[in-house]
């Protein structure tokens, strides 16, 4: 039996051929992410352990406790303590490194980014940093930049730039180096400016030393010098060697990798799905086609075990062949990758980034794919064994190519499942917004695709009538392709199935992505009808300065400006959100789409409630909130209740009930609304005008902001589909090879046809349009299944969103669809139409 | 026991041939060796006759066919059907030619499983965007007596339907030739009597021209003549044959 299988697997192979592709291409992706994860970490290791090679002992300052005076500034150590440590014999040398914040301007004076930059001292005895380009700072006016900073804003080695020192005063330096920080601290996200020592305590705010880089004498282990070290500190100070920092610097940035490998990894997950489906096809249709051949093993006495044994045995040889290709294929692309992908993930890095492959991702690609193969031939097995010895002797090919209806237990199956979908579904409808909202539309989107799938035959009759109709009109070319179509619908089925799920997927996230622009587009003029907004640079702590009173009197003056107002918000005690808005006209200025009640009504006494707080809290129209911070408590009347997700999601008050509470909050932002056909360029000006003395304020346009939304939804969007775009291609292999197998079983009818007369142009084009209804079919299922999903989910992911069709992405996909289709019949058409006629009329 | 059907044309036909054959070889090669499957043949089809071609197998009786069909390119010599030397046609027109001037009959799967009997027969004035003669279509699904079979799929009729839905097929378009290859050799004798008495009553009451590749005495036997291959040569010319005459020099032809 074993000798069968195997002369059968060669005979067969080039069958199997897109099978395979289908196999490799799957275990790929999971191999791939599973060693490019792998990879990143260990890069992210050798990172942050080069760094960290130069410094044996680090000292922290204790952290400062919830009691201490918060204008106290960050914890540092004192000059004694760093001479203390310089003294003991333990130790060859130490440096105290200055660390605070230090504005770096861009090319138009204005702070770069939205946290202020990080200012500290390099270089000294133990320069734990080296310069990646160009060389450390030394004199009064040099500066080196972190990487980032300098690729934020299009700085290079000579450049000159400005810095605010403490008393935001700008002063230019020239730029000598560029640093790379890697993962310390707050660096890797808002930049660094460094300076030689004495320039850093003139220029980074606060005084003493965040660090203290020790280097330990000559033959004294690193242990010694550490506690000795901490012997001389204040006893809460955090004092490690350098590698144990190191260590867990690494692996706090190796979670991170862990949760991007485990997002690849979903759509790994999708990837190999789909690869199922097609391969499962793929094994359906040879049992098929080889129902003779298991007839004729039967009747030479093969027993129904061996045949499904056999078939099984066929499988695992295919599996495992593929997934060694794919698991080999794997580990290339993850190396590929990374080789690519590194510098957006890792910025710049001296240290040669090695390799990393371990066992369990190439086992997890080899145990994938093998177990997938065989599971999806698991059912095609079961069928060969059914197979009777008699079948053999009837020659049944003309009954063969047109199977059964539908049964009557997959309808019925496909309606309940349908049944179960929908009351799940509206129960998420009926629940507020959440996770549990979200998990209950996932979980009925499952069990909406099995009945889909179940059903997936009467699916594709139904949709290739209605899509044949028009096709037709067009001629014997259009019929025969409907007509082809509809003779097998399972396998048809089956083909289009593994398009649907990318295709579910797709629409799915652009349904929602479009759905986010329009509802925050709205609710931005809905909500927040202002054309600009100011804000103070957000600072790492926490503590923003608040905007100076003067730029909102100069805004106010100008006769562009209809309204300026300002926003206030802060927590209470029980961690609500309140928020304020000196200056605005409630109901005019903000918020005007209330869910219940007016807005318009607030005042000393009442207040508006976001929807999503209301539920949080149980309140509604009419019930009283109570609020309670360190300085005074209020009782509020609820008098309206608005969408929430617009800005206004927590608790509206008066200013007057907010200064009861918090006395002490200053504006957190700005806005400025113009008058009705104001130039938007004369705005700009007066705008800019008004901060011009405040280099830290940041100015944000409503259509910046509406563009920078669209910007990460777009990214999100090419991301996602990247990652769909693997699946997608499977499935058209699948679909591909599905034509491939009919048209070696058509062989005959091919012969026939050229044989009346049909050109070999005309037959590929029959053969296309048969691949295109299939794939058509796949999505337009896959549209209308992500449009329904998409709009739940964003139903149930959020308040008050408004459903938006994107048209122009949908009508993408399908004229995608039409290409996939066209693609997936060319080789199988081109091999059709070279069929010598009488060869096929001769062959049985 | 069809020896009474057979008969004699009484008055040879004056007009020219339908298919003319000159001089026809065709060469296999495969790998170094070489098969002459048609050794020049010479021989010609006269309008409205019902032929046979017969042969041992390997004699080249079906390269001959599919030669003069244009399914098959010649190595040397020509065909011509009335006044196009097929010969001299590329793919495309060869198609053309198939579609517009030939109809077919083959031993089996002559039906596209899909379509209807109704469908099937209709195929080839679909494919070339013909108008059908509703009429024409009556006459010719009443010769064949599918009447009350027209809306069946061919799995649903039995073999003896089928192949009548292919004469039907092959007459409907009033081509030029009718190939029949074996078209009775799936078939039980009596219904293979059948199609066989419809292709020759075609012959003659619609003048259609026929030639039929058989290897079976019987089958020949309605034919108004036989030809004879062995080796891709054409050895012998029967008219009038009969079962009896036809075996007598099939035997004669092995000796």
């Amino acid at each position: 039996m074993l000798r069968t299988t195997l002369a059968g697997l060669r005979a067969h192979m080039g069958r199997l051929a897109t099978t395979v592709l289908a196999i490799v291409l799957g275990v790929a992706f999971t191999t791939g992410t599973l060693v490019f994860t792998d990879t990143l970490e260990r890069s992210f290791a050798t990172q942050v352990m080069g760094s960290m090679e130069r410094v044996d002992v680090i000292a922290f300052p204790p952290e400062p406790d919830a009691g201490t005076d918060p204008e106290a500034g960050p914890p540092s150590f004192g000059t004694a303590a760093l001479e203390e440590v310089r003294g003991l014999s333990e130790v060859t040398a130490a440096t105290g490194v200055v660390f605070g914040t230090a504005p770096l301007l861009d090319s138009d004076g204005r702070t770069l980014g939205a946290f202020p930059t990080a200012g500290t001292s390099v270089g000294g005895d133990v320069a734990r940093y080296e310069a990646a380009e160009g060389r450390l700072p030394e004199g009064d006016d040099e500066v080196a930049l972190s990487t980032l900073s300098a690729e934020q804003g299009g700085f290079t080695v000579g450049d000159t730039v400005s810095v605010l020192d403490p008393g935001g005063e700008p002063h230019d330096f020239t730029v000598t180096g560029l640093i790379e920080f890697g993962l310390e601290q707050s660096v890797s996200y808002r930049g660094a400016v460094a300076f030689a020592f004495g320039t850093a305590e003139r220029m980074v705010e606060g005084d003493g030393f965040a660090e203290i880089h020790v280097r330990a004498a000559e033959g004294v282990p690193v242990e010694r010098a550490v506690t000795a070290v901490a012997g001389v500190l204040d006893e809460a100070a955090d004092v490690r060697s350098g590698q144990e920092h190191g260590e867990s610097l690494a692996s706090a940035a190796g979670a991170d990798a862990a949760i991007m490998g485990t997002a690849l990894l979903l759509f790994a997950a999708v990837s190999v799905f789909v690869s199922a489906l097609v391969i499962h096809n793929t094994f359906a249709i040879l049992v098929a086609q080889r129902q003779r051949e298991m007839a004729l093993l039967r009747c030479v006495g093969a027993l129904r075990g061996q045949v499904f044994r056999g078939m099984l045995l066929e499988a695992l040889v295919v599996g495992l062949a593929a997934s060694a290709l794919g698991t080999a294929v794997g580990v290339g692309l993850g190396l590929g990758g990374f080789a690519l992908g590194s510098e957006y993930v890792v910025s710049g890095t001296d240290t040669p980034i090695e390799p990393v492959v371990e066992a369990v991702p190439v086992l997890a690609g080899l145990l994938v794919g093998t177990l997938v193969t065989l599971v999806s031939a698991l059912v095609p097995a079961l069928r060969a064994t059914r197979v009777a010895p008699l079948d053999a002797l009837r020659s049944s090919a003309v009954a063969d190519g047109l199977e059964k209806g539908v049964g009557r237990a997959r309808v019925a199956v496909g309606a309940a499942l349908f049944l179960a979908s929908g009351a799940v579904l509206a129960l998420t409808l009926s629940t507020e917004a959440g996770t549990t909202g979200m998990a209950l539309v996932v979980a009925s989107a499952m069990v909406c695709f099995v009945g889909v799938l179940a059903v997936s035959p009467l699916l594709v009759r139904g949709t290739v009538r209605v899509l044949g109709w028009p096709l037709r009109r067009l001629g014997a070319v259009g019929s025969l392709a409907v007509d082809n179509t509809l003779r097998s619908p399972k396998r048809a089925a089956t083909a289009m199935i593994a398009l649907t799920v990318g295709a579910t997927l797709i629409t799915g996230y652009s349904v929602i992505s479009s759905s986010m622009r329009v509802t925050m587009d709205a609710q931005l003029a809905e909500q927040f009808p202002v054309d600009y907004s100011i804000s103070p640079q957000l600072s790492p702590d926490g503590e923003e300065a608040p905007i100076p009173d003067s730029v909102a009197a100069e805004l106010e003056s100008s006769p562009l400006i209809s309204s300026v107002f300002t926003s206030r918000s802060a927590s209470d005690e029980n961690q609500v959100f309140v928020e304020t808005y000196p200056g605005a006209e409630l109901g005019t200025d903000i918020g005007n789409g209330e869910v219940e009640g007016d807005i318009g009504d607030v005042g000393a006494g009442s207040a508006a409630v976001g929807a999503g707080t209301a539920t949080e809290l149980g309140v509604g129209l009419g019930d009283r909130v109570e609020l309670e911070s360190a300085e005074g408590r209020v009782s509020l009347t609820v008098v309206a209740i608005v969408p929430g997700s617009g800005g206004l999601s927590g608790v509206t008050t008066s200013v007057t009930d907010f200064e009861s509470l918090f006395p002490e909050v200053g504006a957190g932002y700005l806005y400025v609304r113009a008058q009705d056909g104001t130039d938007l360029k004369e705005l700009t000006e007066v705008v800019d005008d008004a901060v011009a003395d405040h280099p830290t304020l940041q100015v944000a346009s409503a259509a910046e902001i509406r563009s920078e939304f669209d910007r990460v939804l777009e990214t999100m969007f090419l991301v996602i589909s990247g990652m769909l775009g693997l699946a997608i291609l499977i499935a058209v292999f699948g679909i591909s090879n599905t034509m491939a197998l009919s048209v070696l079983e058509r062989r005959r009818e091919s012969a026939l046809l050229r044989a009346l007369g049909l050109s070999k142009a005309r037959l590929r084009r029959m053969l296309g349009a048969e691949a295109v209804l299939v794939s058509l079919v796949g999505a337009i299922l896959g549209v209308a299944l992500g449009t329904l999903f998409g709009w739940a989910a964003g139903r149930s992911a959020f308040d008050g969103m408004l459903f938006a069709l994107p048209a122009v992405e949908i009508a993408g996909f399908l004229a995608a669809a039409v290409v996939a289709g066209l693609l997936a019949a060319l080789m199988p058409a081109r091999r059709a139409a070279r069929t010598s006629i009488t060869g096929a009329l001769a062959s049985e | 026991m069809h020896q009474t059907s057979a008969s004699v044309r009484t008055d040879p036909p004056q007009e020219p041939p339908a298919v003319v054959v000159r001089a026809l070889t065709k060469v296999y090669s495969s790998g170094g060796s070489s098969v002459r499957a048609l050794d020049g043949v010479d021989v010609e089809f006269a309008r409205g006759a019902f032929t046979a071609i017969m042969g041992p197998s390997g004699s080249g009786k079906s390269t001959l066919m599919h030669c003069m069909a244009g399914l098959d390119t010649a190595t040397s010599g020509s065909v011509r059907l009335g006044r196009t030397d097929l010969t001299t046609l590329t793919d495309k027109q060869l198609t053309l030619l198939r579609r517009d001037r030939i109809g077919f009959v083959f031993q089996s799967f002559n039906l596209l499983p899909m379509l209807t009997a109704e469908q099937n027969i209709l195929l080839p004035a679909q494919i070339a965007r013909r108008r059908v003669d509703p009429e024409r279509l009556a006459h010719v699904v009443g010769v064949v007596g599918l009447d009350d079979r027209l809306d069946h799929l061919p799995s649903r009729l039995s073999g003896g339907q089928q192949q009548r839905v292919a004469v039907a097929r092959a007459l409907l378009g009033s081509p030029e030739v009718v190939y029949a290859d074996e078209p009775t050799g799936n078939l039980d004798s009596r219904t293979g009597a059948e199609i066989l008495a419809f292709l020759r009553d075609s012959a003659r009451t619609m003048e259609q021209t026929v030639v039929m590749v058989t290897h079976d005495p019987v089958a020949a036997s309605y034919a108004d003549r036989v030809v004879f291959l062995r080796d891709g040569r054409l050895v012998d010319d029967l008219a009038a044959p009969t079962a009896q005459t036809v075996l007598d020099r099939l035997v004669g032809l092995e000796a």
